[in-house]
């Protein structure tokens, strides 16, 4: 079977702005990471492990494929 | 310019100092003897460690007034991707130099003090080049 590349998009800046504008730094602080990471996710240019996928779907209180889906 | 950034470029800069201050030191490396060659590097060791440590403290300091606010050095899963990557390419890099080091030393037949030197050399070289790539994936 062909190896088929996967892209992995989030919309995390979405939520931020839908929980009150919440600011990068706030989200990094409560999931624990710094805030250059929450811009990489967010560019989609770093894919978070799945524990922190988990844990920034917490912090919206959604699904994790609500915030994390294949394009 | 991220605190990832600045951390990253005190290394680049504390290692070009100890660089810079072996090779001024190092100019008649053939009729040095080994003690004092390797006292060189160690003391170039050494200026690299507190140059780093001088320079981290002054740019965060600088940053700080610049922006008002401290910023965290928070270190999370990307920063440990990053590192990792970072020590793979560096031990790389040493690997290589190494292996081109010796094969010069016995094809030229050159002074066992131009090998110590060069290994130590090639793991500053190897730090730079790993410094850069961070540089490149923070970015």
């Amino acid at each position: 079977m062909a190896k088929k590349k996967i892209h992995i998009e989030n919309t995390v800046r979405r939520l931020r702005f839908n929980n009150n504008e919440m600011t990068q730094l706030e989200l990094a602080d409560l999931v624990g990471i710094s805030r250059q990471t929450v811009v990489a996710i967010e560019k989609y240019k770093y894919t978070p492990s799945l524990k922190l996928a988990f844990k920034i779907a917490l912090a919206f209180n959604k699904e994790i494929q609500e915030v994390f889906y294949i394009n | 310019m991220n605190i990832k950034i600045r951390n990253t470029l005190t290394e680049i800069i504390s290692v070009a100092i100890a660089i810079i201050w072996m090779y001024s030191k190092l100019n008649a490396a053939a009729n040095m003897s080994i003690a004092s060659i390797t006292q060189v590097l160690v003391q170039g060791i050494g200026i690299s460690i507190l140059a780093a440590i001088f320079f981290a403290i002054v740019i965060h300091i600088v940053s700080a007034i610049i922006t008002g606010s401290k910023e965290k050095n928070v270190v999370d899963e990307r920063d440990n991707i990053i590192e990792f990557y970072a020590l793979r390419l560096s031990s790389v890099i040493f690997g290589i130099s190494l292996l081109i080091i010796l094969a010069l030393l016995g094809w030229f037949n050159l002074h066992i003090n131009f090998g110590i030197i060069a290994i130590t050399l090639s793991v500053f070289l190897a730090s730079i080049c790993s410094t850069f790539l961070k540089i490149y994936l923070y970015k």
